[in-house]
């Protein structure tokens, strides 16, 4: 009836596999061409400064000098990575303006014709910084008098007029006061780095009024788009060049050195190659947020979770980039896998002086499991039962409405967890084993 | 400034010549493995540098009693040797493989804690460098080289050419403790000698790395063992004192608080592995 | 700022470039020579991304200036890899999957020759102590330490089925 699987079932070897062990799989800065410059970045030290001058003078002397560039070159300076998708407003400064955010915001491109050349004209440009307080926690952030991050409202994203992503089912006030016990829990996460083993880099190449760019991105769309954005320059004219990523796991997402890169291309008529040092990838680029998590349950004496509270803080750093959607990812899936009749979440994306956060593999999902099903531990603590069974008691199944209003159709905890105990040997009792997540006989448990 | 000039001397007296002519203008890099990081990322922008690789200076042997370790033996070298075991414990402990090949002995005490571990076992052995110059070589205990973080004894003509370390039959122990098992930063590292006067203890070392601005001796513990039996309260109070006296720091790797508590855990152990009795545990 | 002349070994041929001070061995394999199989992941020693052999000794060729190489023989990737066919250590890299991006297998390949040069047949702990300088952060190692174990087999003879 069919032909044999050729693929499915069998391994079969990596197309990329004999450029990977022979060393000729060509990653983006493995690239050389004629005349090709170096760009190093001037960049801040401190976390919350006033920019008050810029002296290039003792680096221009420097041999092997190009030429700087500093925001005033740049045709659109302001840009959001999300616009793309209508994310608003342009917060995000290619070159500082009047102000620094976070240490290590770059201030002014240097163009030379040799890395060292670069390295030594930065080292030689004089910044003159009023240095301002800086606030380095996410609840700090939102008290009154906290400094001011954003320059363009508050410490927080704004979601349709609110400074949290919200998540309303039922009552929670009224579920907790009826509840037998209330379990409270906070969580917190530090940043992580994606340290991926090729750092963050390109080469923008000018081939006849066009632009070439070798680019390193997990997001060759993202980088075109917003540097097409960025430089002014209609898309037809950027042709980018992607698809071999030294490791990403979300940090190459964001559109950080193509388009100084590719500027600088234009302005000088020559290669020019942007290649983060470790250093920058692992002090400038992206993070994953750093988060705090509370929770709130309200559970009858048998182990039934009638409410939950969620009040999360992701430290976006200085600039938004990915992490507004993240907190959007993370409301959605904030309550767990269970069903949880009434629920309430405020999801906060905040801004603070520190180093940017962005995508990172399940990033707002990732946090929310673990201070969940720690949550969910202390829970079977609190009323007696095993980490077991307080889960397959409240299991969501299909035909349950989620938190956020949608119609649960692909419910597996229960099947994964029987799959999980047969797997490490755990004996699970008669009524677990006979357990689906087929839809409920009474429909969804709403106000149970 | 990009570096104008790589000085490569081929003998210690070229070497001084060049140190003497350039006096504090010049770089001096051994393996390269603490200098490199900092030139490449311009971080450092040195414009003579004076390499050591080729100045004949590795090689270790036996002489009087003593070990000989050349200032630029690399830890791979310092691997090979037997006569003092407990360097070849540090030198494994010491970063990668491919590093150790780097790597000097010499170039271990310039480094700023949390590295410097082989430092800390060469500290706990009473070892002491020479320190040359174009006019005179003069022979330093290294617990008098240290003065304060990333300074030292050394003169702006003065080379380390040799470090001497006494042979003897007491086990010394060494512990380090990171946050993997191989190529880490030091948390925190011990490595502790007891000599024996019949079943008392008449002297004690206790070297603790990444416990200070430099590898420091923890001199109160030491005191405290001395005429001891070394029994399960010497232990304890000894312990104690070493992390009441070190002075640990912050860095990516640990808090102040978290080293200071792993120095009396890890002085601890250290010291149970020369009790007497210990001799049969897994070391 | 004077350039001078260095000649050392590389893959068995005598070659000779001039470099300005200081240049690292890893700068002239990738930006003189177009060898970039060597790779350049944190020029701090402490990747194992651009690790090479000197004289048959894994180095760092990021924190290893070219007038130390003089005279000596440096094999890279492109060395070691035949005309024809792959290394054995390359083709156990590919029967084991023990890559994803592909950025440190060649410093990884490098690492693991030295390794059965030294050691033929090493024990887990052996390999471990061995590769804990070269950093992956796609595959967890596992697959890598497989990949040894296989060549190590295959390289003695017996043994030249994947591990798994």
């Amino acid at each position: 009836m069919t032909a044999p699987l050729e693929v499915v079932g069998r391994s079969v070897e990596r197309s990329d596999a004999v450029g990977h062990v022979t060393g000729r799989t060509r990653f983006a800065a493995d690239r050389a061409f004629p005349g090709m410059l170096h760009l190093k970045m001037v960049r801040s030290p401190l976390h919350h400064a006033r920019v008050r001058g810029i002296d290039l003078s003792e680096a221009e002397r420097v041999p092997g000098f190009v030429r700087a560039l500093t925001a005033a070159d740049v045709p659109h300076n302001r840009y959001t990575i999300l616009s793309l998708i209508g994310v608003e407003p342009e917060e995000e400064f290619v070159l500082a303006e009047d102000r620094v955010r976070f240490k290590g915001e770059a201030i002014v491109a240097i163009v030379a014709e040799t890395e060292e050349a670069a390295m030594e004209a930065v080292a030689k440009v004089r910044l003159d910084l009023d240095e301002l307080p800086a606030v380095f926690d996410v609840e700090e952030a939102l008290k009154p008098g906290a400094p001011i991050v954003t320059h363009w409202g508050n410490n927080t994203f704004m979601y349709e007029g609110h400074p949290c992503r919200r998540v309303r089912l039922g009552d929670v006030e009224a579920a907790f006061a009826r509840a037998d016990h209330i379990v409270e829990g906070v969580y917190n996460s530090s940043p992580i780095e994606h340290a991926p083993l090729e750092t963050t880099g390109c080469i923008a190449v000018p081939e006849g009024g066009r632009f070439t760019v070798y680019t390193n991105t997990q997001a060759l769309y993202f980088s075109l788009d917003n540097t097409s954005i960025i430089l002014q320059v209609p898309g037809n004219r950027l042709h980018f060049i992607g698809g071999t990523v030294g490791g990403g796991f979300g940090g190459k997402v964001d559109v950080i050195v193509e388009p100084i890169a590719t500027l600088a291309a234009m302005k000088t008529g020559r290669p020019v190659r942007f290649v983060y040092s470790r250093s920058e990838e692992m002090q400038v680029s992206s993070t994953r947020s750093a988060w705090r998590i509370y929770l709130k349950d309200g559970v009858t004496a048998d182990g039934r979770i009638i409410a939950r509270k969620v009040t999360s803080y992701a430290d976006s750093g200085a600039y938004s980039r990915q992490t507004p959607y993240a907190l959007t990812k993370h409301a959605a899936n904030a309550a767990g896998p269970y069903a949880i009749p009434n629920v309430s979440i405020d999801a906060y994306c905040v801004y603070t002086n520190r180093q940017p956060t962005s995508a990172m593999r399940g990033f707002g999902v990732t946090m929310a499991s673990f201070a969940l099903e720690v949550q969910m531990d202390r829970i079977a603590e609190t009323v007696g039962l095993d980490p077991w069974s307080i889960r397959f008691l409240n299991a969501y199944r299909n035909g349950d409405m989620k938190p956020h209003r949608k119609l649960a159709d692909d419910a597996t905890l229960i099947e994964t967890m029987q799959a999980a105990a047969a797997l490490v040997g755990h004996e699970l009792t008669a009524e677990q084993q006979a357990m689906t997540s087929a839809p409920r006989a009474g429909g969804d448990p709403g106000g149970r | 400034m990009t570096v104008q000039a790589y000085l490569l001397p081929r003998s210690l007296p070229e070497a001084l010549g060049q140190l003497a002519q350039h006096g504090l203008d010049v770089l001096v890099m051994a393996g390269g493995t603490v200098a490199m990081p900092l030139i490449n990322d311009g971080i450092s922008l040195p414009s003579v540098v004076m390499g050591l690789r080729l100045a004949g200076l590795d090689g270790v042997e036996r002489a009087n009693g003593r070990l000989r370790i050349g200032a630029t033996t690399t830890l791979t070298q310092l691997l090979q040797q037997n006569a003092v075991p407990v360097l070849r414990e540090a030198a494994r402990n010491t970063a990668s493989w491919s590093i150790r090949n780097m790597g000097t002995v010499g170039g271990n005490l310039f480094t700023p804690p949390p590295g410097g571990d082989v430092a800390v076992a060469l500290l706990a052995l009473d070892a002491s460098v020479t320190l040359s110059s174009s006019r005179s070589a003069r022979v330093v205990s290294l617990a008098d080289f240290y003065t304060g973080f990333m300074t030292n004894e050394l003169a702006p003509d003065e080379l380390l050419a040799e470090l001497w370390v006494p042979i003897s039959n007491e086990p010394t122990a060494f512990l380090k403790y990171g946050r993997k098992h191989a190529n880490t930063p030091a948390v925190v590292t011990v490595a502790a000698r007891v000599t024996w006067d019949g079943p008392t203890v008449a002297d004690a070392r206790i070297a603790l790395g990444a416990a200070g601005p430099h590898p420091i001796r923890a001199r109160d513990a030491e005191r405290l063992l001395v005429g001891t039996d070394l029994g399960t309260d010497a232990i304890a109070a000894a312990s104690a004192a070493a992390a009441r006296e070190c002075e640990p720091f912050t860095d990516a790797i640990a808090t102040e608080w978290y080293r200071r508590r792993m120095v009396g855990l890890f002085v601890g152990r250290a010291l149970q592995q020369l009790a007497p009795g210990a001799a049969t545990e897994d070391r | 700022m004077a350039s001078t002349i260095v000649t050392f070994e590389l893959g068995g041929r005598e070659v000779e470039v001039l470099v300005r001070p200081m240049t690292t061995l890893q700068s002239v394999l990738r930006n003189q020579l177009g060898q970039t199989a060597t790779k350049d992941g944190c020029r701090q020693g402490g990747c194992g991304s651009c690790t090479v052999l000197v004289d048959g000794e894994p180095m760092a060729s990021c924190l290893l200036p070219i007038e130390d190489v003089a005279g000596r023989r440096v094999t890279t990737l492109e060395s070691l890899t035949p005309a024809e066919g792959l290394h054995p250590v390359q083709q156990a890299f590919v029967d084991e999957y023990a890559f994803q991006c592909g950025y440190c297998t060649p410093g990884m390949v490098m690492l693991s020759k030295a390794l059965l040069d030294h050691d033929p047949a090493p024990n887990d702990e052996a390999i471990g102590q061995a590769l804990a300088g070269n950093l992956c952060r796609c595959t967890g190692y596992r697959p890598i330490v497989d990949a040894i174990r296989h060549a190590s087999g295959a390289m003695s003879g017996h043994d030249t089925e994947p591990v798994r």
